[in-house]
């Protein structure tokens, strides 16, 4: 082999971000601005949620002029959170080290897990405009705040505080990000700035969120919980859910044990019973006694196999969180007014080895800016770990598991694989401490056919009860109909009559009453339905009002108690749509 | 002007029918009663086929339409439609089905009281037009409402038509002289009368019209004495009518030539033996009950060795047409008929062996000679292969 005469150079993982940001959502300058204001939010809430303190964010994107790159603006970005703050010695390492995080790998449902996203965030502030980020800071164990300057040192993969002073703040505890960086500032539309606060608002209820934008008057949108979400503990990893060398990894972390202690104390569901079935598929029983510190690489293929030979519980559910049905209900009324909603959120299911909860949300809005019109497709909010994920829409589970149910038999229009139509805002959150994305950037949920099976049952329970709700408003506008039917057509049909048959004036007018005598026996039947059926809907309402305390419409929260009972009903349901979708297709066949 | 009365013998007076429903209408009315029309239901549930008729006619069921806040729309616009009908039975004037939809907008236009009663599309109007004709039991080209002119393009030396005007004159059509081009019959063959040049041997409708013409072109005509008509698909009344005069006027066999599979057999083939369930009252005069099915048939494709495509219950389209044959089987009084056990045969066949083999399939079997189609059609009429 020749030898090369190039040098072989090792490089930071701070170069290799600094180099490929665009695969952690900076590939545009739109979604630059974006990712960096998701970042400080993400990090933001997550904070207040591990310090149980009830998140108040104030959030402010203006224009600072134009930016140093061809066709970009510079763009002033601020997040200030009353979050418990952080030392002024960890700021470097927040803002301006890659893979330097407290939650990476830890099996919880946090919304950031790897520690890359604000450190990018920064390192498109340096890139862009030569200075990282402004953070000032301030703990409940300190007197007066930290302010300073955090860049990235590339090289070394480190951050570096520059211009660090001392400053008074008026609040216990908190922090305030400013970033200026190149972008584009996109308010609407599927990745538009505001959808992302109002998806940000709808999976956290518990949220108070006050923000300008640009020259827009600023909003603030109230929390309506003071319940902060319990963060479930994490778990330990199920075997199943490890590859051969993350299996490998996982023993070395815990140094000289037996295999028995380290298969009993690092995974989750190893029992006794699992480690005879372990032996029963070929493991050695002497390997239980030795050191996995010893192991070669052909005896944790040994154990691994075995391992994976072995039917295993399912991993535990416990280490997801939800939303819950009843915040989402109060919630999704903080984004407009609704004249109906229905919100379903399944009990956590495991799906790939990986516990998993689904909830959704369906609402239509009245008067709502930017919703779509009745032959346009539905708005899809799509969350993971309750980050709106707004790019990048069509290869996401969320968006595979829509277009696959069959919306037709709930009342809704769709064509074929494809979102439904109306004015509808359907919003799809997983939750999961291992949710699998498709890029470094999250923006896409990996489609696999366990995880699209359990959204699309979801979706299901939110369309019976949504197709409830359209087959009553139908039936009320067919009676109304109906009775101007009676108002229209009965002068004509007498007409027409006396017209054939040349019936004089007088005949006719007692036709007439004759007539008017007949319909009217319809239409005051008509009118006591008609009457039957809102005071009906009145009732749901003021059942729901009463049980959410908010001013929304008609909501069909109902706490699905047993996804099994549930999966049934749903199973009956499609067997009966495919069936009548059957008949109504069913045509001769068109020749020559 | 069309005179109705040519289309069949028929005692029925149309306006004084309409005039006695209408009456008896507005009386229930005056009384504060509802009044109730009531229509054969034409369906095949309510279809009875027996052999020695040759055609499906209605059974016993009505639809009976009693005036309530659903129905009033409907009867508004049928007393509207008739009045409509009636007056153009007066005139004499005739109308396309399209034509009248437009002629009730155009009332609907001129006087904002029929506004309510507007059409939205076409298949509104039609569906009324034909729950009238229903209701008085006439032919629709009775109530001088006339379908477009589709397929039965013909093509003969020997025949002659004579049509006779309204003005009392006659004209003369001489297919003979028209060398390859086809005389189009029009959507009231009644009108005509037929004669021939000579004796003609047989008449053979092609579901294909582009297949009849290529026969013609190749010559078929010249050296046969025949009629040779195109079906163009599913027949239209026209042609069930045109084929219907052939048969009964000038006595000659009449063979149907068209593709093996089960579309073919019910929809088309069956609409012209035996006319349509949707039609049950005109199928006397729109079918032509002696027609025989000369092909394509299971045994041709074993002789011919015919390529066939396979009918797959996977393809949507494919499962539809098996389930649609399925309960042809079990439902349809024409294949249900011993007489028509041969016919049912070649279904079972066609389920059993999930295939389909096109008409133009012969033109395969020796693609150097342009008469071998020609050939293997006079050899299966002479061999009497054919149901």
């Amino acid at each position: 082999m020749a030898k090369s005469t190039q040098k072989i150079t090792q490089h930071s993982t701070a170069e290799y971000f600094a180099k490929n940001l665009q695969q952690v959502g900076f590939s545009s300058p739109v979604k630059a601005v974006l990712t960096t204001l998701k970042e400080a939010v993400d990090n933001s809430l997550d904070a207040c949620e591990e310090a149980e303190i009830l998140p108040e964010l104030e959030i402010i994107v203006k224009r600072a002029g134009n930016g140093a790159s061809k066709n970009s603006e510079l763009v002033e970005i601020i997040v200030d959170d009353n979050g418990p703050g952080i030392e002024g010695d960890d700021l470097p390492k927040v803002f301006g080290e890659y893979l330097s995080s407290s939650k990476f790998g830890r099996g919880r449902c946090s919304r950031g897990q790897q520690g890359i996203g604000i450190s990018a965030a920064t390192t498109w502030a340096q890139l862009t405009n030569a200075a990282g980020v402004k953070v000032t800071s301030k703990t409940s164990g300190m007197r007066k705040a930290v302010r300073c300057q955090i860049d990235v040192d590339i090289k070394a993969n480190k951050g570096l505080a520059k211009s660090k002073e001392t400053i008074e703040w008026d609040r216990p505890h908190g922090t305030r990000v400013e970033f200026k960086i190149d972008g584009r500032v996109q308010l609407n539309g599927d990745g538009g700035i505001i959808t992302y606060l109002e998806g940000t608002t709808l999976v956290n209820p518990h949220l108070t969120l006050r923000y300008k934008l640009l020259d827009q008057p600023e909003v603030e949108v109230k929390r309506v919980t003071d319940t902060v979400p319990e963060i479930p503990p994490p778990t330990l990893p199920h075997p199943h859910t490890l590859k051969l060398g993350e299996f490998m990894t996982h023993a070395h972390l815990y140094g000289k044990v037996s295999l028995d202690n380290f298969l009993r104390k690092g995974f989750s569901r190893v029992s006794d019973e699992a480690i005879k079935g372990f032996i029963g598929q070929k493991m050695p029983k002497a390997f239980l006694k030795e050191s996995i510190n010893s192991f070669s690489e052909e005896q944790f293929k040994t154990v691994f196999q075995a391992i994976q030979g072995t039917e295993l519980v399912n991993p535990s559910t416990r280490s997801v969180m939800t939303i819950g049905e009843e915040s989402l209900s109060k919630s999704i009324q903080r984004l407009g007014q609704i004249d109906f909603f229905s919100v379903v959120a399944r009990k956590p299911r495991i799906c790939d080895y990986k516990p998993v909860a689904v909830e959704v949300a369906i609402a239509r809005f009245v008067n709502k800016v930017n919703l779509s019109e009745e032959n346009e497709p539905v708005q899809l909010l799509r969350f993971a770990n309750r980050v709106p994920l707004q790019f990048d829409k069509a290869a996401c589970a969320i968006t595979n598991a829509v277009e696959s149910v069959n919306w037709r038999s709930y009342g809704l229009a769709q064509s074929k694989d494809s979102l439904p139509m109306g004015p509808y805002v359907f919003a799809v959150s997983v939750v999961s401490p291992f949710i699998k994305f498709k890029n470094a950037s999250k923006e896409t949920i990996d489609a696999s056919e366990d995880l699209v099976e359990e959204i699309r049952r979801a979706l299901m329970q939110a369309g019976q009860k949504l197709s409830r709700h359209i087959k009553r408003e139908f039936r009320a506008a067919d009676l109304e109909r109906k009775l101007q039917h009676i108002e229209k057509f009965g002068p004509i049909l007498v007409q027409c009559l006396g017209k054939i048959v040349s019936a004089p004036p007088a005949r006719l007018k007692r036709a007439e009453e004759g007539l008017a005598k007949l319909l009217g026996r319809d239409g005051r039947d008509a009118e006591k339905e008609l009457a039957e059926a809102e005071t009906q809907l009145k009732k749901v309402k003021e059942r729901q009002k009463g049980g959410n305390s908010g001013d929304g419409g008609e909501s069909a929260a109902e706490v699905s108690d047993d996804n099994v009972e549930a999966d049934e009903q749903l199973e009956m349901a499609e067997l009966r749509a495919s069936a009548s979708d059957e008949d109504s297709s069913s045509g001769a066949r068109k020749k020559k | 002007m069309a005179n109705p009365e040519t289309l069949r013998k028929s005692d029925k007076d149309i306006p004084k029918m309409a005039e006695k429903i209408c009456n008896e209408m507005l009386k229930d009315l005056e009384h504060a009663k509802r009044p109730i029309l009531e229509a054969v239901k034409c369906s095949l549930d309510n279809s009875i086929y027996d052999h020695k008729v040759g055609y499906l006619t209605p059974g016993k069921k009505m639809v009976a339409t009693e005036l309530n806040v659903s129905s009033v729309q409907k009867m508004a616009r049928t007393v509207f439609f008739l009045e409509i009908l009636l007056n153009n039975i007066k005139t004499g004037a005739v109308n396309t089905k399209r034509e009248l939809y437009y002629i009730a907008k155009g009332f609907v236009k001129s006087d904002p009281h029929y506004r309510p009663l507007d059409f939205d599309d076409q298949d509104e109007s039609d569906s009324i037009i034909q729950f009238i004709c229903d209701m008085l039991t006439v032919y629709r080209e009775e109530m001088n409402c006339f379908a477009n002119d589709r397929g039965g393009q013909t093509y003969s030396k020997q025949l002659i038509v004579t049509e006779h005007l309204t003005d009392g004159t006659k004209a003369e059509v001489d297919l003979g002289s028209l060398g390859t081009t086809p005389f189009q019959p029009k959507n009231k063959p009644q009108n005509f009368k037929l004669k021939t040049r000579g004796k003609v041997d047989f008449c053979l409708v092609i579901e294909s019209e582009g297949t009849a013409n290529t026969l013609v072109s190749n010559g078929f005509t010249k050296r046969h004495k025949c009629i040779m008509v195109g079906a163009q698909g599913v027949p239209s009344n026209g042609v069930r009518g045109w084929v219907n005069m052939i048969q009964n006027q000038l006595k000659v066999p009449v063979y149907f030539y068209g593709d093996l599979d089960a579309y073919t057999l019910q929809n088309i083939y069956r609409t012209l033996k035996a006319g349509s369930a949707a039609s049950l009252i005109r199928n006397q005069d729109f079918s032509a009950p002696h027609v025989h099915f000369l092909g394509v048939l299971p045994e041709d494709v074993k002789k011919y060795d015919l390529h066939c495509y396979p009918v797959n219950e996977k393809n949507i389209a494919d499962a539809r047409s098996l389930k649609k044959a399925r309960d042809t089987l079990q439902n349809d009084p024409f294949f249900q008929d011993k007489k028509n056990r041969k016919l049912s045969d070649i279904l079972h066949w066609l389920l059993k062996n999930k295939v389909r083999c096109e008409q133009q399939s012969i033109f395969s079997v020796d693609p150097k000679d342009p008469t071998t189609p020609e050939r293997i059609i006079i050899e299966k009429i002479k061999n009497g292969s054919y149901v």
